[in-house]
């Protein structure tokens, strides 16, 4: 991993750090991405056992979204005094914002 | 009148609390003194909660009200994680270091229902990410019983706090084993439920398909007292599992596995291994048969582990933006407040992991990384469906070193990341696992055995807890 290679995942995660620190983790991330690595050993294991696969007897992993019923559940304005006061920056009872544009 | 801390249970407070021995304020009082004593030293606590008498006195009602139950006026630890509203939860990190919660958790919630007392938040791993408690913003956690050494991670404040008679049972998360290896570094018992068998509103999310929230004791039955009290289904998380799903209890197989390949590297200490075999004939004397088991893909869990999870927690942490709670850094440009409160509010590790996450989900690297990971956890948790039709346990060590010392694995993130080589294959099939103290070495430090079963199960896990314990 390059400086560069880093600077560009900082950028996406926002995270603002010295060029000490990234070349810092440029470093740390060889030894994990090698270990991690052996997932693409693992993988080959599981395509040659397609009998074992078969054998087994447990359940279907079928997966389902779970959601609740899209209506307002609160009174107008019951918890925002509790979630203004968390916020850092706030205009008559808003989250207040820099420009976007 | 002086309270017996060391001695006491769960079972031993209650009755001595409807006797009228003591109150709840009492008790609380006993405790809170054993923590202006020791934390300073072992800085177990970040915060003991300015409310406790108040809710040693709503519980204490509960007894006068004959409304009482197991858990009314039990002091507990809670992880720096968990949310109970009004108090500061921080995850151990700068950028949530005064956030205040504005709702309870749903642990605390239902804890709260059986009137116990939370005296306050304890010291973690930054959003629990290591196995040391060494990365918390606010200081390391000493190890109660060797301050040289460390209490193990993330949960190492809850786990300190009763191993310093600071409480009597504590609550931790646990997503890579953040539950089970700082109970075997302080010789307590700590469970990780069956993944969605506790609730996870209101807790810090790491790793969303990982974490779980579990009870630490010192003994296997007040963990499974403080277990029952905080299971139930909770409709505000998507992945709590319903009632009707839950499994009922069926009889003992009285077999017990050893992935006997898993254990044969060579990372792992030999009198770690040693008192293994020892645990492995105590469970034969007390009728229990032992086989070697076969699973293949198991050893690879670690690195399945260290791919899914900072996955999540790349996503998971874009939400501490400076914006609507938490550190903020005043900029010009909005994408200055972003970049600069993150930097600011995050540690070494947390920005690590993050970059680890967002490497592996990028374009490019997905497939090879994230979306082969995802197909190994499935056959994994396949591969111990099958075992666990032949077998009630899957036995190893919990840790495979003894609690170390201080700085001794901050250098090198692999061999840190190596503590977790046997709690993780838990955390990625989803399967309820308990460490239960197995004796200790010459140097006074505690071993540990690590009991997996298959899912909704943890009823064989307190089975075979007690008739461990019972030889140790």
């Amino acid at each position: 991993m390059k400086l560069d290679d880093i600077k560009k995942l900082a950028d996406l995660a926002r995270i603002d750090m010295s060029e000490s620190e990234m070349n810092e983790i440029a470093k740390d991330f060889e030894p994990i991405l090698a270990y991690v690595g052996q997932v693409q050993e693992a993988v080959k294991l599981i395509s040659t056992n397609k009998d074992g696969e078969n054998n087994k007897k447990s359940e279907d992993y079928s997966l389902q979204n779970v959601v609740r019923d899209d209506v307002v559940t609160n009174n107008k304005g019951e918890y925002t005094d509790k979630i203004i006061n968390e916020v850092p920056d706030t205009q008559d009872g808003f989250i207040k914002v820099k420009q976007i544009m | 009148m002086k309270i017996n801390l060391k001695e006491l249970t769960i079972e031993k407070a209650h009755e001595s609390l409807k006797k009228g021995e003591y109150t709840v304020a009492d008790l609380v009082g006993a405790y809170l003194n054993v923590i202006k004593e020791k934390n300073t030293e072992i800085n177990a606590y970040l915060e003991v909660y300015d409310d406790v008498f108040a809710q040693a006195e709503t519980a204490q009602k509960m007894f006068e009200e004959g409304k009482d139950t197991l858990m009314t006026g039990i002091p507990i630890a809670l992880k720096d994680n968990m949310l109970f509203e009004g108090h500061i939860a921080s995850a151990s990190s700068k950028i949530l270091e005064n956030y205040k919660a504005t709702y309870d958790s749903g642990i605390v919630k239902q804890l709260k229902q059986e009137g116990a007392v939370f005296l306050g938040r304890t010291n973690m791993d930054e959003f629990a990410m290591g196995s040391s408690t060494e990365t918390s913003a606010f200081g390391i956690t000493k190890n109660p019983l060797d301050v040289s050494r460390v209490p193990g991670g993330s949960s190492g404040g809850p786990v300190a706090a009763i191993a310093m008679d600071g409480a009597l049972v504590a609550l931790g998360s646990d997503t890579g084993g953040s539950i089970r290896q700082p109970a075997s570094f302080c010789g307590l018992v700590g469970l990780k439920p069956t993944y969605g068998i506790v609730s996870r509103y209101g807790i810090i999310s790491m790793g969303s398909s990982l974490d779980q929230v579990g009870p630490f004791g010192k003994n296997v039955r007040d963990v499974e007292i403080l277990f029952n009290a905080i299971n139930d289904y909770d409709k505000n998380d998507s992945t709590s599992i319903k009632k009707e799903n839950r499994l009922s209890s069926l009889p003992l197989k009285k077999k017990i596995g050893v992935p006997r390949s898993f254990l044969s590297g060579d990372g792992t200490d030999p009198e770690v291994t040693k008192n293994f075999e020892e645990n492995c004939e105590k469970l034969k004397s007390a009728g229990y048969e032992i086989v070697d088991v076969s699973l293949p893909l198991i050893k690879y869990s670690l690195a399945v582990y260290y791919i899914i999870c900072p996955a999540e927690i790349s996503s998971n942490l874009a939400r501490y933006d400076g914006i609507r709670y938490g550190l903020n850094s005043d900029e010009q440009k909005l994408y200055d407040v972003y970049t600069k409160s993150r930097g600011k509010g995050f540690g070494k590790e947390v920005r690590r992991r993050i970059l680890l996450g967002t490497y592996i989900l990028s374009h490019g690297y997905y497939d090879a990384y994230y979306n082969t990971a995802i197909k190994v956890r499935d056959a994994i948790k396949k591969e111990l469906d099958n075992v666990f039709l032949e077998v009630d346990a899957i036995i190893t060590p919990t840790s495979p070193f003894m609690p170390f010392k201080f700085g001794e694995k901050l250098e090198d993130p692999v061999s840190m990341y190596l503590s977790d080589l046997f709690t993780v294959p838990a955390n990625i099939a989803g399967t309820p696992a308990i460490s239960i103290p197995s004796g200790k070495n010459k140097d006074g430090m505690p071993f540990g055995l690590h009991i997996m079963v298959s899912v909704m199960r943890e009823d064989v896990l307190f089975t075979i807890g007690k008739d461990f314990e019972k030889l140790i």
